[in-house]
Order: structure tokens, then sequence, then C-alpha cells
């Protein structure tokens, strides 16, 4: 029974010491991404990889989870926000390695409902319209999209039309969740998310109008003494470089 | 601190309770004395919550009771809307993940109960519901207890269920979990802690209670 004991202790030490070890040597570029990348990063990642030799680990989350968790000491090389204001708080905290972030990309809002919501077809006047129940958006406080649906139903005067009607997800990733499967009427959400396979062919969107918000500017700071921190700056150059931004374009990411 | 989702809270807690109190003294009744050959089949299902995931009841809850399957449409109907970001959805959810912290302590106070005392029982007041009432319930009110508390307080824990189901509605879906979570992710570390040290110490003095009793009742 002892030896059995001693044996087993024997074991799990090896196995911590294996993964310790594989930790150190592989030297992964850890990035914190928000959640309207969640449809578009997987397949830069992997060309990225693909051309540098670099492994990457991205984690998805809304823009404050991630800021709540970097200056926490997230053990994160790069963080991808979707806005400007979470970033400069990490900045104010004294964890980048720049003095400003660094705007990667400009997001777009839109309005998405699936084919069979009794809100089509869709328009933005579909906010108004009676037939419409719920509309999933993200929580203002910590998502950018949030705070950008909710500038923009400020904005076109539709707070008393959408009384009661909002349900609030926790990331734009998961708003688009709500709409997509069929729980919510319809969704304020990225275009990143409206433009993926899966949701295309389950609904249309409509762009919400510019100037009903402001504009979602996307910014990028490394964090100052990650151990990939090198990487992170080669991952920014990689995304800002012409054939990336147009792909970025492509799914929804428009230059900053 | 956020007082409309401790108000939610509490009356959510209060309504799971009844109900898992309403079902757990029949299923552990049955579970301690019945003699069906498919009963570890139900013992394993009243178990799953302990051990699987809150994503996983949140995932069906979605997506299996969502607007898009017959059995979501169905639900629909009963309710008057489906059962996400509702109150209903929510104490379906807390019903569901808490079932075995209810029933277990019904089932163990069940077969913690003398047969002598049973056999006796049966002879002098004849009706299974009469001795449940009269003889067994009596007997067993420490796991009563048990059962009642922490089928409370695990709902007032309940977190990964509410936030994919939820839809954060104050006065409707935001429980106290979530309240922290905001705050947390707002920076807002004081109003935090506040809830959470509320949390901390009403959840330590219910323990407390359980605990306490049956040290006397040498349960």
């Amino acid at each position: 029974m002892f030896r059995r004991g001693r044996l087993l202790v024997l074991i799990v030490a090896a196995l911590q010491v294996c993964f310790y070890l594989h930790a150190q040597e592989n030297g992964t570029l850890k990035i914190a991404a928000a959640a309207d990348l969640q449809p578009v990063l997987p397949a830069l990642i992997a060309e990225f990889e693909q051309q540098s030799h670099q492994k990457v680990e991205a984690s998805y989350a809304s823009s404050a989870t991630l800021a709540t968790q970097i200056l926490n000491g997230g053990p994160f090389d790069l963080f991808l926000s979707a806005d400007l204001s979470f970033p400069q708080k990490v900045v104010a905290a004294g964890l980048a390695d720049s003095a400003e972030p660094l705007p990667y990309a400009r997001g777009t809002l839109v309005l998405w409902a699936r084919n069979d919501s009794p809100v089509q077809p869709l328009s933005i006047e579909s906010l108004r319209s009676s037939a419409l129940r719920t509309v999933a958006v993200a929580n203002a406080e910590h998502a950018p999209y949030g705070r950008a649906a909710k500038a923009a139903i400020a904005k076109l005067g539709l707070a008393d039309a959408l009384k009661g009607k909002l349900v609030v997800a926790e990331n734009i990733a998961q708003t688009a969740q709500y709409a997509d499967s069929g729980n919510a009427d319809a969704g304020l959400i990225s275009l990143t998310s409206a433009l993926t396979p899966r949701l295309s062919a389950d609904g249309k969107y409509v762009a919400m109008p510019e100037d009903s918000y402001p504009p979602l500017l996307q910014g990028a700071v490394v964090i100052k003494g990650g151990p990939a921190a090198e990487e992170a700056h080669q991952f920014l150059t990689f995304l800002l470089s012409p054939p990336i931004r147009k792909q970025l374009a492509e799914r929804g990411l428009k230059a900053p | 601190m956020d007082q409309q989702a401790i108000f939610l809270t509490v009356r959510l807690a209060t309504l799971t309770t009844l109900i898992l109190l309403a079902i757990s003294i029949p299923l552990g009744y049955w579970l301690a004395f019945g003699r069906a050959r498919w009963k570890p089949l139900v013992e394993a299902a009243v178990a799953l919550p302990l051990v699987l995931p809150p994503t996983v009841l949140g995932f069906y809850l979605l997506v299996l009771m969502g607007p898009r399957t017959a059995a979501g449409r169905a639900v629909s109907v009963v309710f008057g809307h489906p059962l996400a970001f509702s109150f209903a959805g929510l104490v379906v959810g807390s019903v569901l993940f808490s079932l075995p912290f209810a029933v277990q302590p019904m089932t163990s106070g069940f077969r913690s109960v003398d047969r002598e005392i049973l056999e006796a029982a049966e002879l002098l007041s004849p009706g299974r519901g009469r001795i449940l009432v009269r003889v067994l319930l009596p007997l067993i009110r420490p796991f009563l207890l048990t059962a009642a508390v922490l089928a409370f307080t695990h709902t007032v824990g309940e977190f990964g269920v509410v936030l994919m189901i939820g839809g954060n509605i104050p006065g409707v879906t935001r429980t106290l979990s979530i309240s922290i979570y905001d705050q947390v992710q707002d920076f807002a570390y004081t109003q935090a802690n506040h809830t959470a040290l509320l949390l901390l110490g009403l959840s330590f003095l219910a323990l407390l209670i359980i605990y306490g009793r049956r040290g006397r009742a040498g349960v």
C-alpha cells in the first residue's frame, strides 16, 4: 500500500515536471482577444503560425473581462481590445510597453435576425415593430459593441420602443448566439459575427447607421515584460500588413 | 449594493427550495424504500448536476429548450414565452441544477430511520401518507433542514447557468452572482466586495446552522 502510494506521488511529480518543461520550452504567444475577433482571428493565427513557426494561443472574452485579467496578472503577451478605453486602462496601470494603444481595426455594429424571425424583412425600422419581442445586445458596461448599441438606441430615439425588450449578453459573441439560437428575435451584433458562414446562412443583417454610435476603434497593446513580447510585436505588424488588412475588411473589420 | 439583485436572488432561491422540497420528499422516500430494479438509473440521473459543468445544463436549456425545437415551443406555450431571459427559466434551471442537494439529504434521512419504528408505525397507524407526515418527517427533521438550506444556498451560488440563459435583466434575471461578476468587470471592486462579503457571511451562517444542529442531534 505504502509503495503504491509512493509510486503514485512519483508519477504525479513526473507529470508536473513534464508539463512545466513543455510550458517553458515552446514560448507560446498568448493573445487576449475581444469576442468580436472570435470569428476572424483563428484563420489569421493559423496563417501567422505557418509564416513564423511561432505558436499562438488566443483567449476570447469581452474586452472588460480581458482587461480585468491583465490588470490582475493574467499571463498574456498581447491584448487586442474592441475599443481604446480598455487598453488605455492597461497603459494607465503601467502594464503596456507603449504610451498609447495602437488602433488596428474599426468594428461595425449591425442589426441581425434569423430568416424565420417575426421581424423579417429586416430594416432599422424593425426595431420599432410590435412583432419584435426581444433584442439581444452586449453589456454596455464591459463590451464595446454593447456601448455602441446603447448609443445607437439613444441616438435613433429607439429607447421607448425597445423598453423591456433588451436582453443583455456577456459579450458580443454571446449576443450573436442569443439571436442565432432564436431565443432573441434579433440582435445588435458585430459585423464579424454576421459575416460568418453560419450566421450568413441563418439570417440577414443591416448595418446600423455609422453616425448613430461613436466609431468602434479597436486598440492593441503589448504587455510589458511578457515572455513573448517580441513575438507580440511581430503579430501586430502582421495584423497591420496590407494583405491581412484586406482579409480583415472582408470579414467585418475595416482599417482604423 | 444591488438591492434589486438581492430581492431577486432571495425570491428565486425561496421558490426553488419550495419546489425542490415538494419533489425531494416523495423522490427521497422512493429512493430509500423503493425496490424497483431501475432505481440506480434514477439515482444516477439525480446526481448528474453534481458532476456536470453548469454549461451543459445552460447549453441544453438555451438550445434544446429554445424556440427552434418542438420541446422548446411546447415550453413556450406553457409559460407564454421562451425559457431563456425569464424568471421562470431561471427557476427551471435552478431546480435542475440543485436537485441532488435536496434529494440526497432526504434519501439519507429516510434511510436512517429505524426499521422497527417504521414497522411499529405501520401496525399502529395504517396509511403510507399518514406515516410519512406523522412519523417519518418529524424523525428526519434535521435532514429536511439540510436539504432546504443546501437547496437555497446552492441556488444563491448559481452562476454558470444564469450567465448562459439569463440575459442579465435587472429585476428579472440579474442575480447576485451576476451582479458581482458585472461589478468586477466594471472595476467597481468596492461594491463587488460588499456584495461578496454579504454572500460569504450568509453562506457561512447557513452552513453553521446545519453543522450546529447536526452536532447536537448527533446525526
